[in-house]
């Protein structure tokens, strides 16, 4: 706060104009004693997040001694990237303060439709890959638009979308998917070149992508302030439909795509394909640190989200304890990490400190 | 100054009662339940029996029960999805610590209540006081209450007490289902809680936080009693699941996530808080339920029933939105 | 008529319509009056074993003379027993003379068949078992899945080394059989020790996705005892290096090739692939038509299944359609890898091809052949598993397929 005794006292001239100016004067030469906030919110949030998991990561050796080191890491990365695609798509939406929930269903269609319409040949790839990525935006366009203009609740609509997809889902392979995982799709998932697996490449590639997009350009900037302040947005004259449908198309091929990578990892798919990514996705963006009502949150701390709970996932299943006090430990811990990363910690961090 | 205009003369009464259940959401999903029963006497020839009516009830009973406490929260603009965890553990503590006759009944359900009421406090807590988001909150707190279930059983197995799992499914004077009995008393309290000013709280809070702590409402506590008033409703819809189930099930309560917040969006309760009502959940719950049997009278075949759920989801919101508008508007003149 | 009024009759004509409309769409369900009403009551569904053995069971109602007898109607409930309980309850309303059903509980259900049973209707269940003794339990839970692949494991490894343990759903009964009787095997020598033991919820993506963390942690594993799903574990090896080591798994198509390639036999792979045979809803079927035509004399009771063996020298390819010939396993791009290979039986079910697994569509010119007089072994009594107030055998865990070749 400004400092608000200053030194020197306004004169209280009891005449007219001059001690306007007088004070006019006393003014502009007082020390400027205003200051913003020393560090943005998010690059804290973000921070923290990213600690915890490498304190994490070095926790870990003592539970396993070969945990703990760059194989470690190595592991995180792969197993965590489904998860980092797909909550990049529930970090949008959940920015413009909705929830997919549609995403398993989406994850599963595309898996199902990769594993057979593309199969193990490869055949048709070049046509067969984006079709698939439209059939996946097309029904997130459906979502979007239920939710824009017949005024139906996210959650409602999405999860309407999602048991309608994977009933078709259902029906389309008749209970059994056919098909595998094309040689396009094992290289990503399976391959490397010079020693680095291509699976992480492309995830350092999608992560400054997203970054990039969710912050840096208009598109990210405007999703936030319709998801901070939708009346506002659309006084400012932000076609604020168009925004909230385009959000809804970018999760659902997000999903889309984690499908693809999927098929390749288990070389097939399964109508299970899209369990846990739900919870999971939700659970990574609110963990690191966006707000689940809208308008706050960076793709950075959801990234740091994400391999906070892999890592976790990775160290709990490490120890030797029955499945039950497994849960138990896994809860206690992402209820430690929403406790250190929590709103009035974070502005104690971020408040403005006094310029002297 | 200018006057305001003197509003226009109500007309019969009953044109307030029919507005204002409609404009709340109530009404409309009274009015769908009532359709689907009519297909299913359609369908169904034995839709009409009270052997069918208390079977109805007795499948209903524990959703309904979970999704009138997870509106206490969703009113005050929060999601509780600790309900899942809650049912999963009081269901374990029935089957693995049964206890004998009407005392023994009573004791269990006693217990059942502290259990989900303690959740509820722990949830308050980090909800209210150290201001974490509630769906964040929630599934931390879920996630411990579902490893505690298994660690209590970590099978399905137990036995749950013979007189909770006869009584509470049966019926008293003939054809009045106990579980349906059970949810009127639900009812009965939310009316007359409504009416207080720890009700009006509730919905003052969802609508608008601000206004609400401006006017003098602790914010704090009234999310504080949402949250424990649910944990404890959902404590009973574990009781009343391992009665229909007689028997403990570590992952018990997974399937009530989705299926609560499905009943609540259903009953007209807006999921951004500060309008809706726990009988609109109630008879939510109760219309998935008939949809299933409905479904199945219809012929469905049984891999597009997922087709048609979704379907009429979404049509029923958009009815229920559509006269909820025109309600609202109605009643604006 | 004021507006408000003229507004809710509007929508109650509206919805009358409707209604009207999609009841003309559906349409009723009728009653044949002359054919078995015979229900097939899954529960989970979304995997190839729970399709493969519906499929099965479609594949043999439509196979004369079934196909003039049997009525079939499929319902699928989903992983929730109270669905399950409200279908129960539609298809006892609705007058079934059976139910052959894959339960998704082994105790919920109890209250719901016990009803049934006094309305005389059959329950046939088919690999999870219920408790309830009125209902007929065709299982190979009992036949020792866990503890012969146990001790298959420890005759690989010579009696010590260090093991993963490969689950299926945490707190489900199949589960928890399964891995007790392996680990009362496991107990027996010291030099075998568990150092990871994950959840893999029966599915190949999950297996692979657990051993990943399982193999982060200890990367220096021997063996992995491996319930299904277990050819996700063959790939997190194969994804972590080209090492591969002995395991036993159920019968998946991808496994049991990889048991008999060549390449991989090279780089370590051994073991046995046993686990859950889809073809035990056919057997529940055909028993359950046998009694219910009066052919067969035969009162609620737990009826066991053989447990599938197959050791890695014992895989061979099937050149056609179906098990001929002493065949095990379908060539690589016949069927995908999560193929669920036991789908038949020639002695019990000799009517059955790949197709009807696939489609459930009846082979075509076969009939349906009468099963064996002395067909049914009686399957031990084991609480929670198949009956309630009951006492297991002394000799729960005792080795059937296979004997001990380390002390």
């Amino acid at each position: 706060m400004n400092d608000l005794t200053s030194k020197q006292p306004l004169s209280r001239s009891t005449h007219g104009a001059g001690s306007m100016m007088d004070n006019e004067k006393l003014i502009a030469e007082s020390p400027d004693l205003r200051t913003t906030a020393k560090i943005k919110r998010e690059t804290i949030t973000a921070v923290g997040v990213f600690g915890l998991t490498i304190l994490l990561i070095f926790l870990s050796r003592f539970v396993s001694p070969a945990l703990g080191g760059w194989d470690q890491v190595n592991t995180v990365l792969v197993l965590a990237c489904f998860l980092i695609v797909v909550s990049f798509g529930q970090g949008i939406v959940i920015l413009i303060g909705g929830l997919d929930l549609s995403i398993p269903a989406l994850i599963t269609l595309s898996g199902v439709l990769t594993a057979s319409w593309i199969g193990v040949s490869g055949d048709g790839s070049w046509y067969l890959f984006p079709l698939i990525m439209v059939i996946c935006g097309g029904i997130g366009a459906v979502s979007g638009i239920g939710i824009v203009v017949l005024n139906i609740p996210p959650f409602i609509m999405t999860m309407a979308t999602g048991i309608i997809v994977a009933s078709s889902a259902l029906g389309f392979t008749g209970g059994s998917p056919r098909g595998g995982a094309s040689p396009l799709l094992l290289g990503l998932m399976k391959g490397n070149v010079m020693g680095i697996p291509w699976i992480i490449l492309f995830i350092l590639f999608f992560c400054v992508v997203g970054v990039l997009i969710q912050s840096r350009t208009t598109f990210g900037r405007r999703l936030m302030a319709i998801g901070s302040n939708l009346n506002a947005a659309v006084l400012a004259g932000i076609p604020t439909g168009n925004y909230i449908i385009s959000a809804y198309i970018t999760s659902a091929m997000s999903a889309g795509f984690a499908g693809f990578m999927l098929v390749g990892y288990a070389n097939g798919a399964t109508l299970r394909m899209g369990d846990g990514y739900l919870l999971s996705s939700i659970a990574a963006v609110v963990v690191g640190g966006s707000s689940i009502l809208g308008g706050r949150g960076s793709f950075v701390s959801t990234i740091g989200g994400t391999l906070l709970l892999t890592t976790l996932g990775l160290v709990i299943s490490a120890l030797g304890v029955p499945q039950g006090w497994k849960t138990v430990i896994e809860g206690c811990t992402i209820l430690f990490a929403l406790l250190l990363l929590r709103e009035d910690l974070i502005s104690f961090f971020s408040r403005p400190k006094s310029r002297k | 100054m200018a006057q305001a205009p003197a509003s226009a003369e109500p007309s019969a009464p009953e044109n307030g009662l029919l507005r204002r259940l409609f404009s709340s959401g109530t009404g409309v999903i009274a009015l769908i339940y009532v359709v689907l029963y009519v297909l299913f006497a359609l369908w169904d020839h034995s839709a009409l029996t009270s052997g069918t009516v208390v079977n109805l009830a007795n499948n209903a009973a524990p959703l309904a029960i979970a999704a009138a406490g997870e509106t206490m929260v969703v009113l005050a603009r929060g999601f509780d999805l600790s309900v899942a965890g809650v049912i999963s553990l009081t269901n374990v503590i029935m089957a693995a610590y049964p206890m004998e006759g009407p005392d023994g009944a009573a004791i269990s359900l006693l217990i059942c209540l502290a259990v989900g009421g303690m959740v509820g406090l722990v949830n308050g807590y980090l909800v209210s006081v150290l201001k974490l988001q509630s769906i964040a909150a929630t599934l931390a707190t879920m996630i411990i209450c579902q490893g505690l279930a298994l660690v209590i059983l970590d099978a399905p197995g137990g036995t749950v007490s013979d007189f909770v799992a006869d009584q509470l499914t049966d019926v008293v004077i003939g054809v009045v289902p106990v579980a349906g009995l059970i949810i009127l008393v639900i009812v009965a309290v939310w009316l007359v809680f409504q009416r207080t000013a720890m009700g009006i709280a509730l919905y003052t809070v969802g609508s608008d936080e601000v206004s609400a702590q401006l006017s003098g409402i602790s914010v704090s506590s009234t999310r504080f009693i949402g949250f424990v008033s649910a944990g404890m409703l959902y404590g009973l819809a574990g009781f009343m699941l391992s009665a229909q189930t007689a028997t403990g099930n570590p992952n018990g309560g997974a399937s009530f996530l989705m299926l609560t917040f499905a009943a609540v969006a259903l009953g007209g309760t807006s999921l951004s808080g500060g309008r809706g009502s726990v009988v609109g959940s109630i008879l939510g719950a109760g219309t998935l339920m008939l949809l299933q049997k409905v479904l199945f009278a219809g012929g469905v075949s049984s891999f597009y029933t997922g087709i048609f759920q979704g379907t009429v989801l979404v049509i029923a919101v958009v009815f229920g939105g559509l006269i909820t508008r025109l309600s609202e508007r109605r009643g604006a003149r | 008529m004021s507006n408000w009024k003229k507004m809710a009759a509007k929508v109650g004509l509206t919805s009358a319509v409707a209604a009207l409309a999609l009841s003309a769409a559906v349409g009723t369900a009728s009653a044949d009056q002359k054919k078995f009403k015979i229900y097939l009551s899954l529960s989970y569904s979304g995997n190839s074993w729970q399709s493969e053995a519906a499929n099965v069971v479609k594949a043999l109602a439509a196979t004369p003379p079934y196909d003039k007898m049997v009525e079939l109607k499929e319902v699928i409930s989903g992983a929730d027993p109270q669905a399950q309980i409200a279908a129960y309850e539609s298809m006892i309303a609705d007058h079934a003379d059976g139910i052959v059903s894959f339960p998704i509980s082994s105790t919920a259900l109890n209250r719901v068949i016990k009803k049934g049973c006094d309305a005389g209707v059959k329950f046939f269940m088919y690999d999870a078992t219920v408790t309830e003794p009125c209902a007929y339990n065709i299982s190979y839970i009992t036949s020792g899945f866990g503890e012969n692949s146990a001790q298959a494991l420890v005759n690989e490894l010579g009696g010590k080394g260090k093991i993963f343990l490969s689950r299926g759903v945490a707190g489900n009964s199949v589960d928890k059989r399964h891995t007790d009787g392996a680990m009362a095997i496991f107990k027996k020598y010291p030099g075998i020790q568990v150092v990871a033991e994950y959840y893999s919820n029966w599915d190949d993506r999950t297996t692979q996705q657990e051993t990943a963390k399982a193999l982060a942690a200890h990367p220096d594993v021997d063996g992995i005892w491996a319930q299904a799903g277990e050819y996700g574990a063959i790939q997190a090896l194969m994804d972590k290096g080209n090492k591969l080591v002995p395991m036993t798994g159920e019968n998946s198509n991808g496994f049991r090739l990889a048991l008999a390639n060549p390449e991989f036999q090279k780089r370590g792979l051994k073991g046995v692939s046993a686990g859950s045979p889809p073809a035990q809803s056919g057997y529940a079927f055909k028993l359950m038509m046998e009694v219910l035509t009066g052919k067969r004399d035969l009162k609620p009771q737990n009826i066991e299944y053989p447990l599938p063996w197959v050791p890695a020298d014992q895989v061979k390819p099937c050149s056609g359609q179906s098990f001929e010939n002493g065949c095990n396993v379908f060539p690589e791009g016949v069927v995908p890898s999560s193929f669920v290979t036991e789908i038949f039986n020639p002695t019990l079910l000799p009517e059955l091809t790949l197709k009807s697994a696939l489609d459930g569509k009846p082979t075509p010119g076969a009939t349906i052949q009468a099963l064996a007089a002395d067909v049914v072994v009686t399957a031990p009594a084991e609480p929670g598993i198949n009956c309630q107030k009951c006492e297991a055998p002394k000799d729960l865990y005792k080795l059937t397929k296979i004997k001990a070749t380390v002390n």
